[in-house]
């Protein structure tokens, strides 16, 4: 569904940003891209949406190579991938129902299929009640909420989510990751970059991990432990240790244990 | 159907929402196209006027009816090998006529008075000096020469208003183009300014995959509208100062006629519209091209 080939990208400046990138993703799969900041998730989410192509190497995305797509048919590739942002990125100006249908409006899509699909996706993220609120009567997570349902309202292949919990706090980042789940159970292949420890320790789903642009580990079914938590070494080897200060949760054991306390837990709720 | 709805609404909202800085470039289309406008009117005047006298024809010597084609063709003969001429044409009655009543197209007694009696208008020779100032030796010299009705010399008024168009018109294009391109500035500008209010809105289009043209087109039909507006302003403006002048200024030398013809102005006033049209589509294009909202 994703591959990329030896992908590398700098920016203007000199700023490597990733470099000799490889990963493949499947049809289906849940991958966290994990790693500090800077470490090039941010960008990794960009080329895989062609926001900007790959200094070198190559991008597929749904069977198109993404890397060369001509920027008249970008377009077209995006409406196969549905995003969400740290931010929400949503217009004030319009409520939740018309922020969702606003997706589907500007795709092309006829006025009956809208109103038949836009409240189903409402009712997926538990926003039915509120469709005709405007963002600023809603909670972050809410609006979070609103911006997954945007996203996959078109039914992507792919939905691509750039620290969706970051601005959210432990319970509610959860909501939205049942929300995740359940629209990867539906066959969509999801690609989230995170640094929220909990999410990735608990839905115990392939992590890929980045340092400094390279990736320096991919694992079926990983953790988060990365070793940010040292950050005198400069030399990191993917050691188990420590869990992160700015976890605000009680202080765990090194290394795993998603379940330890009673609200972070089995978010898909037996998916394992 | 949904998405032209769309294209139009937004197209529409934009205008609402930035009136002053919108009024401005209409102003500026209207106040171009109106020199430009202007300029192709008054020219249509001059040369009405003047139609004789096109060509630096300076002098007609009308020839009688009765002159055979052979004593007209060794006359022509003749006056073409002076020197003082550059050259010479013949201008039959049947072509005078022609040219008579589109010299008279608002003088509707004049023309009723050609129309019942064809006959009157003489057929005639048009004469272009080597020089147009220096007319007077070739008007003596045709004095008295058997066969010709009279012979008739442009005179100070029409070298006046020759002088007059040509130098109004040079002054006027250039105006016209100068705020020409403030006016596509402008359009570009309010287009830019559209751009930056929504760009919100336009990256989440982009983000859900919006095709450009739909992205693009509200903006481009927006500056398309302002531009067709300040032209229909410029338009209704000349035709209505057009009416009034000719309304108003009776006292002029008869022979002076300020009419034109309807077929005149809707043609040039619709090239005029699509004038405006086209430097509001210009405006925003450059608006869209360098704008990096709307960069892939």
């Amino acid at each position: 569904m994703i591959r990329l080939e030896n992908v590398t990208k700098v920016y203007d400046g000199g700023v490597v940003a990733v470099k000799d990138i490889d990963i493949d993703v499947n049809k289906g799969e849940f991958i966290f891209l994990v790693g500090p900041s800077g470490s090039g998730k941010s960008t990794l989410i960009r080329l895989i949406m062609r926001e900007e192509p790959p200094t070198n190497g190559d991008v597929w995305v749904a069977g198109k190579h993404a890397s060369s797509l001509p920027s008249w048919k970008v377009p077209h590739l995006r409406r196969s991938i549905g995003t969400v942002f740290q931010d929400f990125k949503l217009l004030p100006t319009k409520t939740v129902y018309e922020n969702v249908a606003f997706a589907m409006e500007v795709t092309g899509k006829n006025q009956a299929i809208i109103r038949s699909q836009v409240p189903q996706v409402l009712k997926l993220v538990g926003l039915s009640a509120k469709a005709d609120r405007y963002p600023r009567q809603l909670s972050g997570g809410e609006q979070q909420r609103v911006s997954v349902a945007r996203a996959f309202v078109n039914r992507p292949l792919i939905l691509l989510a750039d620290e969706p919990t970051g601005n959210l706090d432990p319970g509610t980042s959860v909501g939205i990751m049942r929300i995740l789940d359940r629209i990867n159970r539906t066959g969509t292949t999801v690609v989230m970059a995170t640094h929220d420890h909990a999410i990735v320790d608990a839905m115990r789903r392939r992590v890929v991990e980045l340092d400094r642009g390279r990736v320096v580990r991919d694992e079926a079914r990983g953790v988060y432990e990365t070793a940010q938590q040292q950050p005198m070494t400069t030399t990191a080897p993917p050691v188990a240790i420590t869990p992160s200060p700015d976890v605000d949760e009680a202080p765990q054991e090194p290394v795993t244990v998603p379940d330890s306390t009673g609200e972070v837990p089995v978010i898909g709720e037996g998916n394992e | 159907m949904t998405r032209i709805n769309y294209v139009l609404r937004e197209a529409f909202t934009n205008i609402g929402r930035n009136t002053l800085v919108v009024l401005g470039a209409i102003l500026a289309v209207f106040i171009s196209l109106t020199l430009t406008f202007g300029t192709l009117v008054f020219g249509e005047v001059v040369r009405v006027n003047t139609i004789q006298w096109a060509e630096d024809v300076r002098v007609i010597a009308f020839v009688r009816d009765e002159v055979t084609p052979q004593a007209i063709a060794d006359l022509t003969t003749e006056v073409q090998s002076w020197s003082e001429v550059k050259d010479v044409f013949f201008v039959s009655k049947a072509d005078a006529l022609v040219e008579a009543r589109s010299l008279f197209v608002n003088q509707p007694a004049v023309l009723r008075v050609i129309n019942e009696n064809p006959d009157i208008v003489p057929a005639s020779l048009r004469i272009q000096p080597e020089d147009p100032k220096e007319y007077r030796t070739i008007v003596v010299r045709l004095e008295g020469t058997p066969g010709l009705e009279r012979v008739q010399s442009a005179g100070p008024a029409i070298d006046a208003m020759i002088a007059l168009r040509d130098g109004l018109r040079i002054m006027f294009w250039l105006l016209a183009v100068a705020l020409g391109v403030a006016a596509v500035a402008l359009i570009a500008n309010t287009i830019h300014m559209a751009i930056y209010a929504r760009r919100e809105e336009i990256e989440i289009m982009r983000l859900v995959g919006a095709s450009n043209w739909f992205v693009r087109t509200p903006f481009l039909l927006e500056g398309a509208f302002e531009g067709l507006v300040g032209g229909i302003l410029a338009v209704a403006f000349i035709i209505v100062a057009q009416q009034m002048a000719v309304d108003r200024l009776t006292d002029l030398p008869e022979w002076i006629n300020l009419g034109v013809k309807n077929d005149f102005l809707i043609e040039r006033g619709a090239l005029v519209l699509l004038f405006g049209m086209f430097a509001g589509l210009i405006g925003s294009s450059l608006s869209l091209a360098v704008h990096r909202y709307l960069r892939t």
